[in-house]
C-alpha cells in the first residue's frame, strides 16, 4: 500500500538534507578523534577467580561504613559493566560513596569449554563460592545480595537454597512472572524448540542474542538511533557516552548452552518461579524459604522486564519485610540515567542501613 | 540546483554508499589503509543512515518504505543466521515452482552404497525449502506491519508545511514501532516466529551433520566429539566438587566427634571420682561446669548410689 506523495518544498527539503549531510561529514572527523572506549572505571581488585569468573572488590575514596558487604550478581547476558559504565554514571561508585562495601560477580566470556555449565553450576557453584569467599574475608555468616535482571533470578534461587548466607536481598529489574502479556521476548520464546536450538548452536552466540534484542524495537534500535547519532556528533562528551553504551551493548558474552537451555525452558517457557516447580540441580526452589528482608526495584518503562513481570515477587516469598520500589525509567536507564544516579543507590543504602 | 526534486536524496544516498565502501575497504587486505574509526560503529552507522535514505526515497515517491523490519531491514542478522538462499528474491515465484518440483523429486527413495548420504542430502534440501516457506510467512507478517503503520500515518493527515522530513520520519518510526509491537505480541506472530527459528535450526543441524561426515572422512575431529568430551569433563568436575564437599563434611564431623570424645573423657573421670569420693562432689563439680553442654552433669547422677558408702561407715 503506497502513501500519497510527501508534499514537501524541494528547496527546503534539500536544504534540510544538505545540513544533515554537512553535520555528518563534520562528525566523521569527531569520530576519528575518539580514542579507545573503556568501561568499568572504579578502582577494583580481583579477590577470587575460577574458570572465566572473577569476583571483583571495589575500592571507594573512603573506607566503607557498612559492616555487611554487598555482592552484586549480574546477568549472564551482557557484561556487568552497566553498573560501572563511566565515572559519572556508576551505580557502584555511588554505592561506595554511600558507604557500602561492594563486590561484583563478573561471569566472563564462556567458550566451548563452558558449553555444559548448568544453572546449578552457576548458582550453586560459582555464585555460592563467591559468597563463601566474601564470608571468609569478612568473617561473617551472611552478606547482602543484589541481583540484576537474570542475576536477580539467580539471586532468588540462591537465597531460597541458602537462606542462611543472605542477610538482605535486593532484586533489580528481575523477572518473576515470565508470562505477562507485555513480555515480548518470552512471547516469542514460548513455542521455540529450545532443545533443538541448543543442540544445534551449542553456546548461544552473543550476536544472536543481540539480534533478538534489537528486533524488539527494530527500526528505533537499528536505524533511528543512528540517525539521531548525527545530532550529537559535534558534542564530544555525548558522543563518547553514546559509543560507551554502544560498546556495552555489543561487547557481550556468548551464553553457555546448557544454562541457556534450562533458563529458557524452565523460566521463559514454563514460568516455574510462578508455579513453584523450579528446580536447580534437582533441588526445589521454594521462594517461601526467603524470609530475609527483600527490596524489589523495577523500572516502569522497562521493555525487557515489564513491571508486571517483577511485581508479583512480594506474594511469592516468605518474608514479612518486603519493599517494592518503582523507578521512572527503562531497563538500562535505571543504572545510567542522571535521575538513577541520584535516586537508586541512596534508596538501596538507606533500605539496607535500616535493617 | 537540480531540476529533479529528489536529486538531493540520491546525492545523500550516494554519499552514504561512498561511506559504506570506505568502511568496507578496511576489511580488504588489498585496499589502502584508512583512518576510519571503529569498524563496528561505522558499519552500524552507515546501515542506519542507508535505511534513513531508503525511507526518504520511498516516502518522497509516495511508496511504502520497505525493508525496515526483520531480516531484510537494518541491522543484518549474524553470519549464518540470515534468510535462506532464494527466499525474498525478485524471482520468488520461480523459486516456489522449483521447490514444488524438488519436493516431488525428493520423495524418491535412495539406493546403493551412498543411500544414507543421499537421504541426508534430500532431508537437507527439504529443510531448506521448509525454512524458505516459513521465512516467507514471516515476511508476509512484517509486510502487514508496514501497511498498518503507513495507514496510521495516512490517517494522521499529510505533513504540515512546518514539518521537516526528519520530524515526519520520527513520527513514522513511532507508528511503525507501535504497529510492530502489536503484531509481535499476537498469537500468530508467536507461532510464525517459532516456526521460523525451528526451521532454521533444523536446517543448520542437517548442514552440520554433513560437514561432520566430511570431517570424519578426512580424519578431522568434529564438534560432536568435542562436545562429548566437554560433557564428560563437566560431569567429572561436578562429581569432584561433590566429593570435595563430602570430604569437607566428613572432616568437620570427625573434628566434632573428636571434640565430643575429648569433652566426654574428663566427665567420665569426674563421674568416677564422684562415685569414689562422695565428700568431694562439690570440688569435682567445678571442672564439670565446662562440660555442662556435653551433659557431663547427668552421668554424675549415678553418684547417688554412693549412699551405700554410708552403709560402709556403719
Amino acid at each position: 500500500m503506497n502513501l500519497p506523495p510527501f508534499p514537501f518544498d524541494p528547496q527546503r527539503a534539500q536544504a534540510e538534507m544538505e545540513a544533515f549531510r554537512r553535520k555528518l561529514e563534520a562528525g566523521m572527523e569527531a569520530l576519528k578523534r575518539v580514542g579507545p572506549i573503556e568501561l568499568g572505571t572504579t578502582p577494583r581488585e580481583a579477590v577470587y577467580t575460577e574458570d572465566k569468573l572473577t569476583l571483583w572488590h571495589f575500592k571507594g575514596d573512603t573506607p566503607p561504613t557498612s559492616k555487611t558487604p554487598l555482592l552484586i550478581c549480574y546477568a549472564l547476558v551482557n557484561t556487568p559493566w552497566m553498573v560501572d559504565l563511566q565515572e559519572d554514571r556508576s551505580m557502584v561508585r555511588n554505592l561506595l560513596a554511600q558507604g557500602e562495601d561492594v563486590y561484583l560477580v563478573d561471569w566472563g566470556y564462556p567458550d566451548g569449554a563452558d558449553r555444559w555449565l548448568t544453572l546449578e553450576d552457576y548458582i550453586d557453584g560459582y555464585l555460592d563460592r563467591c559468597v563463601d569467599a566474601i564470608r571468609a574475608r569478612h568473617g561473617i555468616d551472611a552478606l547482602n545480595l543484589l541481583g540484576i535482571c537474570q542475576g536477580g533470578v539467580f539471586s532468588l534461587c540462591y537465597a531460597a537454597l541458602h537462606p542462611e548466607k543472605v542477610r538482605n536481598l535486593v532484586t533489580m529489574v528481575t523477572p518473576v512472572d515470565f508470562h505477562t502479556p507485555d513480555n515480548m521476548l518470552s512471547h516469542w520464546a514460548r513455542n521455540v524448540d529450545i532443545d533443538l536450538f541448543v543442540d544445534t548452536v551449542g553456546n548461544v552466540p552473543a550476536d544472536v542474542m543481540n539480534f533478538a534484542y534489537l528486533t524488539l524495537k527494530p527500526i528505533r534500535l537499528n536505524q533511528q538511533k543512528y540517525v539521531g547519532l548525527v545530532d550529537i556528533l559535534d558534542n564530544p562528551k555525548e558522543l563518547e557516552n553514546f559509543l560507551r553504551m554502544e560498546k556495552w551493548i555489543f561487547d557481550s558474552p556468548d551464553q553457555a548452552g546448557e544454562a541457556f537451555r534450562e533458563f529458557a525452558r524452565d523460566f521463559f517457557q514454563k514460568n516455574q518461579l510462578m508455579s513453584g516447580e523450579a528446580r536447580i540441580g534437582g533441588r526445589p526452589i521454594d521462594l517461601k524459604n526467603i524470609t530475609q528482608p527483600v527490596l524489589n526495584i523495577y523500572a516502569e518503562q522497562d521493555h525487557l522486564v515489564p513491571p508486571a513481570a517483577s511485581a508479583p515477587l512480594g506474594d511469592l516469598i516468605g518474608s514479612d519485610d518486603y519493599t517494592a520500589l518503582a523507578f521512572q525509567g527503562g531497563h538500562i536507564g535505571i543504572y545510567v540515567s542522571g535521575r538513577a544516579q541520584k535516586l537508586v543507590p541512596p534508596a538501596i543504602h538507606t533500605w539496607l542501613a535500616d535493617r | 540546483m537540480s531540476d529533479k526534486p529528489h536529486d538531493f536524496i540520491d546525492q545523500y544516498q550516494a554519499w552514504v554508499r561512498d561511506g559504506v565502501q570506505a568502511w568496507s575497504r578496511q576489511f580488504d587486505p588489498q585496499g589502502v589503509p584508512t583512518e576510519m574509526p571503529s569498524a563496528d560503529i561505522m558499519g552500524r552507522l552507515f546501515a542506519g543512515l542507508g535505511g534513513f535514505g531508503d525511507w526518504m526515497q520511498s516516502f518522497a515517491g509516495g511508496q511504502s518504505p520497505m525493508g525496515a523490519f526483520g531480516h531484510g531491514g537494518p541491522g543484518m542478522p549474524p553470519f549464518g543466521y540470515g534468510p535462506p538462499p532464494g527466499a525474498g528474491a525478485p524471482d520468488r515465484e520461480r523459486f516456489d515452482e522449483w521447490a514444488k518440483a524438488a519436493n516431488e523429486a525428493l520423495s524418491l527413495p535412495a539406493f546403493g552404497l551412498t543411500r544414507e548420504q543421499q537421504e541426508e542430502q534430500q532431508a537437507l534440501i527439504r529443510a531448506w525449502i521448509d525454512y524458505a516457506g516459513h521465512y516467507q510467512r514471516y515476511q508476509t507478517l512484517l509486510q502487514g506491519v508496514h501497511e498498518r503503520a503507513n495507514a496510521a500515518l495516512r490517517e494522521q493527515g499529510p505533513p504540515t508545511d512546518a514539518e521537516s522530513m526528519r520530524s515526519v520520519y520520527d513520527r513514522w518510526v513511532n507508528l511503525a514501532e507501535e504497529s510492530y509491537a502489536e503484531a509481535a505480541l499476537s498469537a500468530e506472530f508467536r507461532e510464525v516466529y517459532a516456526s521460523l527459528v525451528n526451521a532454521q535450526m533444523h536446517l543448520k543441524m542437517l548442514q552440520q551433520r554433513q560437514v561432520e561426515r566430511a570431517a570424519t572422512q578426512a580424519g578431522m575431529p568434529t564438534r560432536t566429539e568435542v562436545d562429548s568430551l566437554g560433557e564428560r569433563l563437566q560431569a567429572v568436575r561436578r562429581e569432584l566438587r561433590h566429593m570435595q564437599s563430602l570430604k569437607a563434611e566428613v572432616e568437620a564431623l570427625r573434628a566434632e566427634v573428636a571434640a565430643l570424645r575429648g569433652a566426654a573423657a574428663p566427665a567420665k573421670a569426674a563421674t568416677k571420682a564422684k562415685a569414689a569420693k562422695p565428700a568431694n562432689v562439690a570440688r569435682a563439680a567445678a571442672p564439670a561446669k565446662t562440660a555442662k553442654s556435653a551433659n557431663a552433669a547427668k552421668p554424675a547422677k549415678p553418684a547417688k548410689p554412693a549412699k551405700p558408702a554410708k552403709a560402709a561407715k556403719r
